[in-house]
C-alpha cells in the first residue's frame, strides 16, 4: 500500500496472508525404530507411514556404492553390507568415544575413534563417490580454438568415468541428521506442505549434553525442534488425551500411572503421578532397563529356531551370539532376525485379534543354502519371553517400592515401545495388579490402531505436544515467550510443591459403624502438585424431607494417610472344579493386599442446609458440590453448597 | 482445568446420624508440601503455566479460556463452508425416477434441489448444489449397494441440470420457459377479482404484487419498478406504467423447439423443421407479449391508486378556484354553513372523479392499444432483420 491508502495503478503487491495454523509433527526417535505421527483435520494425532509403507522406521542407514539406504531397507543391508550399515546411533548422540563401552560385539559398523576429532565415536564406511563430470564440449571446444586442420570435435558427450571408491567417515549426530532428515521428506510428503515445527521424543535418562547434541542434529536436519519431550510424557499426554470419551474406564482425573516402555534394544519403566492432567514422576530417574528389551527376546527366540533348524537339517548353526569367525553364521543370523521381526507381528497380532496361535519363521537360503520353515505357538513363545517379563515386573516392583506405594495402589498401566505389544507381558502383570486397574489390553484400545497402540504412542503423543506448543498465543509477545521457555528442559515452572497426604471430606453416616463412618471422598489426592482445584458434584440421600423444607447434610474435612493391608485369605471354593482334583486339599493362603485410608488430621466441618429436594425412588436425593481450593501458600479452602444454590455454601479456609 | 471440569462422584451418602454436629477445627493444618518436578507437557501444564506467568486465579483463568473458546468457536463457525442457502431439499420418488432420455421434460432446478430458489440461483449457489448431489448420487457412491447396481439415471439428470444451468445461454432459455410458473402464468387475477374483494385497495396490491415480481425476471432493464404501495405519487404510479407498457422482454422460446430427426441427413428436413420452429417461436413471443400487455392492462384498470390521484388533481384544482373566490365571503359565514357545504361538494367531486377515471381508463387503453400496435411492429422489424440477416 502507498502512503495515501490507495493502491498505485500496476503495483504487483502480494495480497496480506492470513497466518494460517502451523504444521507440526511429533517424532518418536528411539534408538531401533522411529515413527511421525501428524495431527488429522479431526484434531487426533495419527501415525504415519514413510514411502516405503512402514510405520515403525528402523534406525538403520546403509550405504552401498553410490546409494544410500535409510530405514527399514537399510536394514536388510546387514545380511551382506553390515560393514557399511549403521544402527543404534541415537544412543551415541553427545557421547564421548572414551565413555562407551568397549567390548560390546555388533554385527553393524562397528564404532571406532574418530580419525581427526580427540574422543569422538565414529563410523567408517565405503562408498563410491561419483567421478567429477568431464568437461562439456563447449568448454573444450572454447580451450581450443578449431583450425581447418583439425576434425569437428564430437557431440557426444564424454562418457562419466567409473565412481571412485572412497571412505567416509560419519559421526553419530552425522547419522542422525541424515536419518532426521529423511523422516522430515517422509511427513512434508505425506502432508503436501512444509513442516513447521516437531516435537520430538526423548528418553528420561538422556543427559542436558546428548540433548543438546540432538537438537543440533535435529537443526541440521532442518527440523524447528519445539521441544524435545520425555518419553514418559508423551505415552502419559497420549494415553490421557482423550480419557474421558473412554465410558467402560474407571480411571478418575487423579491418579497412578505406570509407563512401561518396552523397546528394541532398551527399556524403561515410570511411575508418574497423574493429577488433572499434571504429569510427575514419584521417583526420580526413570528405571533405565538397558538389558531388557526386545533384543534379549529376540536373542532367545534365535536359538530356539536355530536349533529348530540344526534339528531338521543337522547342519550346525551356532547363533546369538554367532561364532564370530563363521561368516555363513552371522549371515544366518542377520537373515534370521530380520524374519523373526515379522513373527513377532504374527504373535502380536494374535494376541488381540482372533487369528491362529502359531506364527511362522521362514528364510529361504539361511545357511548352506538351505531354506527354513519353521513355527512357533503362543505358548512356547511366552516361555521363551517368559524372563524378560518377569524381569520388567520385578524392576517395576521394585519402582512402586521405591516410591514407598504398592501394586494396588498402581490405577493405571501404559505401554509404549514396539516390544511392550507382545502378549503375556500384560498377562504377566495384570496378576501383581489389582482387578479393576486401567490398562491399554484391558480397554482394548491396542488393536486396529487404538488410542493404546504401544508402537505409535510416544509419536501421537509428541504430535499432540507440538500442537500444543504451536498453539500458544494470545497474550504479549513477552509473555507468550515465558510460557513457551516454561516447555524447555529445566524450566523454573517445573518445580512445583505437592501435597503430602490426601484432604477430603467425610460425609459421616449413622448406618456405618465400622471404618471410617461414613462416606469417603477423596477431594485432593497425595502428590497433586498446588495449586490446585477440585470440584466435585454428587447427590446425597436427605433421608426424611418435606417439600420447601430445609435438611442438614455434614461433612467433616480429614487429613488422611492411605495405606495398603495386607491380608491372607484363602481363595474361594471354585465350584466348578472338580472334586477330585488333589490340589484342593493342600489349598495355599493367597495374600489380597486392599487399599485402606485411616483419617490423621481433623480439619473442620461443613454444614450444608440442602433447600432443594427431589424425589428420587423412595427417597429424597439433593445435589450438592464441594469444592477444594489449595494455593502455592498452603492456604486451603473447602467450600461446599447445594447446586446451583450458592445461598447454601459453607466455607473453611485454612492455613 | 475449568469450572467445567466437575468430577461427578457415583457415590450417594446417607443422611448424617442425629446426633451430629458441626465441630470447629482446632487449629490443624494441612502436612507440609513434598517438592516434585512436573513433566513439561499437555494442556493442563500449560494452563499451569499460564497462570503463573498471567499471575491469575483460578476463576481469573477460567473466563480467559471460556473466552479463548468462545473465539474459536466464532472463527469455526465463519470458517465452516457457507453453503450460500443452497440447503437440502427432499427428493420426491418422481424426481428420484426421473429418465433421463426425457431432460427436456424435467424441472433442472428441482433436479439440483434448487427449486426454492429458481432463477434466483446465482451460479455459485449452481455450483454447490450441484456438487452436494453428486456427492450424493454418484454411480461410484452406490457401487457397492445392493440392487441399485448400474442404476445411475438420476446422476445423468443431475448432470443433464448442470450442463443446461452452468451455460448462460441454456440457462436462459430454461428460465425463459420454466415449467414452475406455468400455471400460474396462466392465473392472472382479474379485474372482478379486486372490486368484489372486501377491501379492494390492498386486495389489488396482494393480487397483484406477485404477478409484476414474476413478471419483472424477464426484463432486460435491471431493476424494474415493482407494483409498489397505495400511498406511492403520482410520477411513480405513471414511471411503473410506462416501463411496463414498454417491457423489454429477453423471454425467448428455443428450449421448446423440436428437433431435427437426428436420423435423417435430409437438408430439406432439416430446413423445413428449423422454419416452423422459428415461426413457432415468434409466435410464442407474440403471445407472450399480449399475455403481458393483457396483465398490465387489467392491474391499470384495476389500480386503486389511478382513482386517488386523480381524485387528488381533482381536490387540488377545486381548491386553487376557491382559492380566487373564496376569500370575499368565505369569512363571514358560520361554521355549520361551511360544513355542509364541504359536505356537497365532496359528494360532487366524488361523482366527477369516478366519471374522470372512466374516461382516464378509456385513454390509458387507447394508449397501451397504441404501446402494443407499436410493440407488434417493432417484433416484425425485429423478425425481419433477423430473417435478412
Amino acid at each position: 500500500m502507498s502512503l495515501n491508502g490507495q493502491v498505485p495503478n500496476g503495483s504487483a503487491q502480494a495480497p496480506i496472508e492470513i497466518p494460517s495454523l502451523q504444521t507440526v509433527i511429533g517424532i518418536n526417535f528411539g534408538n531401533s525404530f522411529a515413527s511421525i505421527a501428524v495431527l488429522t483435520k479431526e484434531g487426533l494425532a495419527e501415525c504415519i507411514a514413510n514411502e516405503d509403507g512402514e510405520r515403525q522406521i528402523a534406525c538403520a542407514i546403509s550405504f552401498h556404492g553410490e546409494e544410500t539406504y535409510i530405514g527399514n531397507e537399510a536394514k536388510q543391508q546387514l545380511v551382506k553390507n553390515s560393514a557399511n550399515t549403521i544402527i543404534g546411533f541415537r544412543n551415541l548422540l553427545g557421547k564421548k568415544f572414551s565413555e562407551l563401552p568397549k567390548d560390546r560385539s555388533t554385527s553393524s559398523a562397528p564404532v571406532i575413534q574418530h580419525p581427526e576429532v580427540p574422543d569422538t565415536p565414529a563410523y567408517k564406511v565405503q562408498v563410491l563417490l561419483p567421478a567429477p563430470s568431464p568437461l562439456s564440449p563447449a568448454a573444450s571446444s572454447l580451450q581450443t580454438p578449431r583450425t581447418n586442420n583439425t576434425p569437428a570435435a564430437s557431440q557426444f558427450a564424454t562418457p562419466r568415468s567409473e565412481p571412485i571408491p572412497a571412505e567416509r567417515v560419519l559421526t553419530p549426530a552425522d547419522v542422525t541428521t541424515l536419518f532426521l532428515r529423511s523422516l522430515l521428506q517422509s511427513a512434508e510428503a505425506f502432508l503436501g506442505k512444509p513442516v513447521d515445527g516437531a516435537v520430538l521424543t526423548v528418553p528420561g535418562w538422556f543427559a542436558p549434553v546428548q540433548l543438546e547434541a540432538l537438537r543440533e542434529a535435529a537443526s541440521a536436519a532442518g527440523i524447528r525442534v519445539l521441544q524435545l519431550l520425555e518419553d514418559a510424557g508423551a505415552a502419559a499426554l497420549c494415553a490421557s488425551a482423550n480419557v474421558s470419551t473412554i465410558a467402560t474406564t474407571d480411571v478418575g482425573p487423579d491418579r497412578t500411572q505406570l509407563v512401561v516402555d518396552l523397546g528394541a534394544s532398551s527399556s524403561s519403566l515410570s511411575l508418574l503421578a497423574v493429577r488433572q492432567g499434571l504429569f510427575h514422576h514419584l521417583t526420580q530417574p526413570a528405571h533405565h532397563l538397558e538389558d531388557v528389551g526386545g533384543d534379549v527376546i529376540d536373542d532367545r527366540l534365535l536359538k530356539f529356531f536355530a536349533k529348530d533348524f540344526t534339528k531338521k537339517t543337522s547342519v550346525p548353526l551356532k547363533v546369538a551370539p554367532a561364532a564370530s569367525d563363521a561368516v555363513a553364521d552371522l549371515r544366518a543370523e542377520a537373515r534370521l532376525r530380520l524374519a523373526l521381526l515379522h513373527t513377532k507381528r504374527t504373535v502380536a497380532a494374535s494376541s488381540v485379534g482372533s487369528g491362529s496361535s502359531t506364527a511362522t519363521c521362514a528364510v529361504e537360503s539361511l545357511k548352506d543354502g538351505l531354506d527354513y520353515t519353521g513355527s512357533i505357538n503362543r505358548m512356547r513363545f511366552d516361555m521363551e519371553a517368559a524372563p524378560i517379563y518377569a524381569s520388567v515386573v520385578a524392576r517395576a516392583g521394585e519402582l512402586i517400592q521405591r516410591a514407598g506405594l504398592d501394586w494396588v495402589q498402581v490405577d493405571e498401566v501404559v505401554y509404549a515401545g514396539g516390544s511392550s505389544c507382545l502378549p503375556g507381558l500384560d498377562a504377566t502383570l495384570a496378576v501383581r495388579l489389582r482387578k479393576n486397574a486401567t490398562t491399554p489390553f484391558f480397554t482394548g484400545t491396542v488393536a486396529g490402531g487404538g488410542i493404546g497402540d504401544p508402537t505409535t504412542i510416544l509419536a501421537r503423543g509428541a504430535a499432540l505436544q507440538a500442537r500444543l506448543l504451536a498453539e500458544i498465543g494470545g497474550g504479549t509477545a513477552v509473555e507468550d515467550e515465558r510460557v513457551r521457555k516454561a516447555f524447555e528442559h529445566e524450566s523454573e515452572h517445573v518445580e512445583v510443591k505437592a501435597t503430602a497426604r490426601t484432604i477430603g471430606v467425610l460425609f459421616p453416616e449413622a448406618a456405618e459403624s465400622g471404618g471410617l463412618g461414613g462416606q469417603w471422598i477423596g477431594g485432593i489426592q497425595a502428590e497433586t502438585a498446588v495449586p490446585a482445584r477440585r470440584t466435585y458434584a454428587l447427590e446425597v440421600d436427605l433421608g426424611e424431607y418435606d417439600v420447601g423444607g430445609e435438611k442438614l447434610v455434614g461433612l467433616e474435612v480429614w487429613e488422611v494417610k492411605e495405606g495398603v493391608k495386607v491380608e491372607k485369605v484363602k481363595p474361594p471354593k471354585d465350584e466348578d472344579e472338580a472334586p477330585e482334583s488333589e490340589d484342593e486339599d493342600e489349598e495355599e493362603e493367597v495374600e489380597v493386599a486392599e487399599r485402606t485410608i485411616s483419617k490423621e488430621v481433623y480439619l473442620g466441618a461443613l454444614a450444608v442446609r440442602a433447600r432443594q429436594g427431589r424425589k428420587r425412588g423412595s427417597g429424597w436425593r439433593a445435589s450438592i458440590e464441594v469444592q477444594f481450593l489449595i494455593e502455592a501458600s498452603g492456604k486451603l479452602q473447602v467450600s461446599a453448597y447445594e447446586t446451583g444454590n450458592d445461598g447454601t455454601k459453607d466455607v473453611i479456609v485454612l492455613g | 482445568m475449568t469450572m467445567g471440569d466437575i468430577i461427578t462422584l457415583p457415590v450417594v451418602p446417607l443422611p448424617p446420624p442425629s446426633d451430629w454436629k458441626q465441630e470447629p477445627s482446632q487449629g490443624n493444618s494441612i502436612s507440609p508440601f513434598v517438592e516434585r518436578k512436573l513433566i513439561p507437557v499437555g494442556p493442563a501444564y500449560l494452563a499451569h503455566v499460564r497462570r503463573v506467568v498471567h499471575d491469575l486465579s483460578f476463576e481469573e483463568h477460567d473466563k480467559h479460556v471460556e473466552e479463548v473458546e468462545k473465539r474459536r468457536r466464532n472463527l469455526e463457525q465463519e470458517e465452516d463452508e457457507d453453503d450460500l442457502g443452497v440447503g437440502d431439499e427432499e427428493e420426491t420418488e418422481d424426481i428420484l425416477s426421473l429418465d433421463p432420455k426425457e431432460w427436456k421434460k424435467q424441472d433442472h432446478y428441482e433436479v439440483l434441489g434448487l427449486s426454492h430458489l429458481r432463477y434466483k440461483a446465482t451460479p455459485e449457489q449452481i455450483k454447490i448444489a450441484h456438487r452436494k448431489k453428486v456427492l450424493k448420487h454418484h454411480p461410484d457412491k452406490k457401487a457397492g449397494a445392493v440392487g441399485s447396481s448400474n442404476d445411475d439415471a438420476f446422476f445423468k439428470c443431475i448432470q443433464k441440470a448442470h450442463d443446461v444451468l452452468t451455460h448462460p445461454e441454456k440457462h436462459r432459455q430454461f428460465d425463459s420457459v420454466d415449467p414452475h410458473y406455468d400455471l400460474l402464468d396462466t392465473d392472472v387475477p382479474t379485474a372482478q377479482q379486486v372490486t368484489k374483494a372486501r377491501d379492494p385497495n390492498s386486495a389489488f396490491f396482494k393480487l397483484f404484487a406477485p404477478v409484476f415480481e414474476r413478471e419483472a425476471r424477464f426484463s432486460r432493464k435491471q431493476p424494474v419498478p415493482l407494483l409498489g404501495e397505495y400511498s406511492d405519487s403520482k410520477e411513480k404510479v405513471e414511471g411503473f406504467y410506462d416501463f411496463w407498457y414498454n417491457f423489454d422482454s429477453w423471454r425467448s422460446f428455443e428450449y421448446l423447439d423440436k428437433e431435427v430427426n437426428e436420423g435423417s441427413d435430409n437438408r430439406d428436413d432439416k430446413r423445413y423443421t428449423e422454419k416452423k420452429n422459428k415461426a413457432e417461436r415468434a409466435r410464442r413471443k407474440k403471445e407472450d407479449t399480449a399475455r403481458l400487455r393483457n396483465i398490465v392492462d387489467v392491474a391499470l384498470s384495476a389500480d386503486p391508486r389511478i382513482k386517488r390521484i386523480k381524485q387528488e388533481e381533482k381536490e387540488a384544482r377545486e381548491a386553487k378556484r376557491k382559492n380566487k373566490t373564496g376569500p370575499g365571503g368565505g369569512l363571514s359565514k358560520t361554521q355549520a354553513e361551511e360544513e355542509k357545504r364541504r359536505a356537497e361538494e365532496e359528494a360532487k367531486a366524488k361523482e366527477e372523479s369516478e366519471k374522470t377515471a372512466k374516461a382516464e381508463a378509456k385513454k390509458a387503453k387507447a394508449a397501451a392499444a397504441n404501446a402494443a400496435k407499436k410493440a407488434r411492429r417493432a417484433a416484425r422489424a425485429e423478425g425481419g432483420g433477423a430473417e435478412a440477416s
